[in-house]
């Protein structure tokens, strides 16, 4: 469970995210979608831990402000946009450093064993032995994404539920691995753990995302399930374009199809 | 069938070890163990007197032993009293500033960051150069109290002080901006040597020859005395770098992705700061400054074993030391019998290599 009520974050005195409430539950997938700046990523460092922030947070009932890192990382892993390394370490060396922490979660002495699987689950086979500045930006982001699987590899650990926090973890990817990713992340809501997702992509958020937090100038614009949230009127004022919603069979999943610019 | 299970078996092992440069890595560190005993038994025994490395060995399994006259008194006294406390302290200052290097730049994410670039030894420097200068007149309480202690001191306290203040000009908030860090780094640097400087100007003939010798950098004059001043400084900063290696790994991925996985990454940085500024501090008091070795070191490492600082901090250590030892050797020998300031040597030894670094990165990897 985590539970944020009235957050506030100002950088250099400048309000980004303001009297933001967000509450989702394991077993959930759950989206923030909005326009660039209005104040996503700042709202997911703030529930990272990265950021002073006004408000409670809480994960899992335990206050967000009184954890240290090593606490905050056994119960969630976060993957940031892109992540530059100035030394030539390999794809495994990288991925391995998920398991820093020392609590996956995995089998006593699987521990070694986790990179390979992840690589594998994120369609990287073969891949251990590259170095990571010589991947393309899309594999670098799988690469990341299996780093933070192998950190919190079981979605559930001592009984309490683990989450991954995901900021932009499609936007450099094709559409197979798109898919393939929201997969992974739907795969792990679905064994008991949380996911908390930055996503463009409208559709990709219908067809993955049990809840959508809509963020707008720093303020949450409206939140709840995709039939409810992907609304003509709301999408298009927030997004500031003409789009057109649809509805698809089965279970009349929304598609968000693009028109104009107002 | 069974053929297929076994080759099955052999594809996994081999994906398994597939990018994980663990195990060459503790070859090479072996090889280094191995070949910083041979270079210290050529250290001991290269020189004016020409006790061999098979006397001098068997000088210390026999020990005082009646009969045993591998070492007359003539060579002992040049072994023990002046070679042996040299080696023991050309050890000591190459792996200080050979894991310096790695360590700042583990903690920098830059692979030219080095203790002399961000002002540490220029600190240092100001400190060591403020005693011998002013240690008979303004700070004549200080260097009495203290006694051979006094020039370690000040340096280690030039360097901290150095890097407490560019640690408070970078951090805000709580976070440390490696930019401005930096850029600080060049500008405290600048100060420190302007302040040198000034030192200089007022130094009288006498010191003015100490200062320059002592600024070229060398390793003559080393003493057991020294050793006792200096060595417990260096040895428990590089006894708590190895508990810093696992964070500096984390720490590759940037500040915040550190602070993901765990990592109390303003400990982390805290100490690092504290243990790189004590031994390059206790370095610069006795050497002077000694360019080069921390940077040339862990690079060379990385190209070997990879950048995994668990085996980087030890490899850097063990090869530091013998390059800074053969650099002594060459300093010793090349024109004697006198002997040039290592500095020069290592100076340029490792400019040339610098800017071929630079060379094959260009348009490779971002620096």
């Amino acid at each position: 469970m985590i539970e944020a009520r009235d957050v506030s974050v100002a950088i250099g005195g400048k309000r980004i995210v303001a009297n933001v409430d967000f509450d989702m539950r394991p077993g959930e997938v759950a989206a923030i979608v909005g326009p660039n700046g209005s104040g996503k990523t700042t709202f997911l460092k703030a529930l990272s831990g990265d950021l002073a922030y006004s408000g409670q947070i809480s994960i899992n009932g335990r206050d967000l402000s009184v954890m240290k890192p090593v606490e905050a990382a056994t119960l969630r892993a976060v993957l940031p946009q892109a992540t530059t390394l100035s030394f030539p370490f390999t794809v495994r060396e990288i991925v391995r450093l998920g398991l820093v922490g020392g609590r996956s979660g995995a089998l006593h002495g699987e521990d070694e064993r986790l990179p390979e699987r992840a690589l594998t689950r994120v369609d990287l086979d073969g891949f251990a032995g590259r170095f990571y500045q010589e991947l393309s930006g899309g594999e670098q982001q799988r690469v990341q994404l299996a780093r933070v699987l192998c950190q919190v590899w079981a979605p559930v650990l001592d009984g309490k539920p683990r989450y991954l926090f995901l900021d932009e973890p499609v936007s450099s990817l094709d559409i197979k691995h798109q898919l393939i990713i929201m997969g992974i992340a739907r795969d792990f809501a679905r064994r008991g753990g949380g996911v908390v997702a930055i996503l463009h992509d409208l559709n990709l958020t219908a067809m993955y995302a049990d809840r959508i937090f809509v963020m707008h100038r720093g303020r949450l614009a409206a939140n709840g399930s995709p039939q409810d949230v992907l609304s003509n009127d709301l999408i298009e004022k927030v997004f500031d374009c003409r789009l057109k919603v649809g509805a698809l069979p089965p279970g009349d999943m929304p598609f968000v199809l693009p028109q104009s610019v107002c | 069938m069974a053929d297929q299970s076994i080759a099955g078996a052999a594809g996994v092992m081999a994906t398994a070890s597939e990018g994980d440069r663990s195990g060459r890595a503790r070859i090479v560190i072996l090889f280094l163990c191995v070949g910083l005993v041979l270079v210290v038994l050529l250290s001991l025994t290269s020189g004016a007197s020409d006790a061999s490395a098979v006397s001098v060995i068997s000088d210390w399994l026999l020990g005082a032993a009646p009969g045993n006259e591998a070492l007359n008194a003539r060579d002992r006294l040049i072994v023990y009293d002046i070679r042996l406390p040299r080696v023991i302290l050309g050890v000591l200052i190459g792996a200080a500033l050979a894991v310096s290097g790695a360590v700042m730049q583990g903690l920098f994410r830059n692979p030219l960051a080095d203790p002399g670039l961000i002002g540490v030894s220029a600190g240092s420097s100001l400190g060591a150069v403020a005693v011998i200068v002013l240690g008979a007149t303004v700070l004549a309480p200080f260097t009495s109290a203290l006694g051979t202690l006094a020039l370690p001191l000040a340096a280690f306290c030039g360097g901290l002080a150095t890097t407490l203040l560019l640690y408070q000009v970078a951090t805000r908030h709580g976070r440390t901006s490696v930019a401005t860090m930096l850029l600080a780094g060049i500008a405290l640097a600048a100060l420190a040597m302007a302040l040198t400087g000034i030192l200089i100007f007022m130094a009288d003939d006498r010191q003015l020859r100490d200062l320059t010798f002592w600024q070229l950098g060398s390793l003559a004059g080393a003493t057991w005395q020294k050793i006792g001043s200096v060595g417990p400084v260096i040895v428990l900063a590089l006894a708590a770098m190895p508990f810093l290696a696992r964070g500096l790994n984390a720490l590759a991925l940037g500040e915040a992705t550190a602070g993901h996985l765990g990592i109390p990454v303003q400990r982390l940085k805290y100490t690092a700061i504290v243990g790189v500024s004590a031994a390059v501090g206790a370095s610069v008091a006795v050497s002077g400054g000694i360019g080069f070795i921390g940077i040339v070191v862990p690079h060379l490492l990385r190209l070997a074993i990879g950048p995994d600082n668990r085996y980087l901090l030890p490899a850097s250590a063990l090869l530091g030391a013998c390059l800074l030892l053969l650099a002594d050797a060459v300093a010793r020998t090349i024109v004697a019998p006198a002997e040039l300031p290592i500095g020069i040597v290592t100076a340029i030894a490792g400019a040339p290599f610098f800017l071929w670094i630079l060379l094959r990165k260009r348009g490779v990897v971002d620096l």
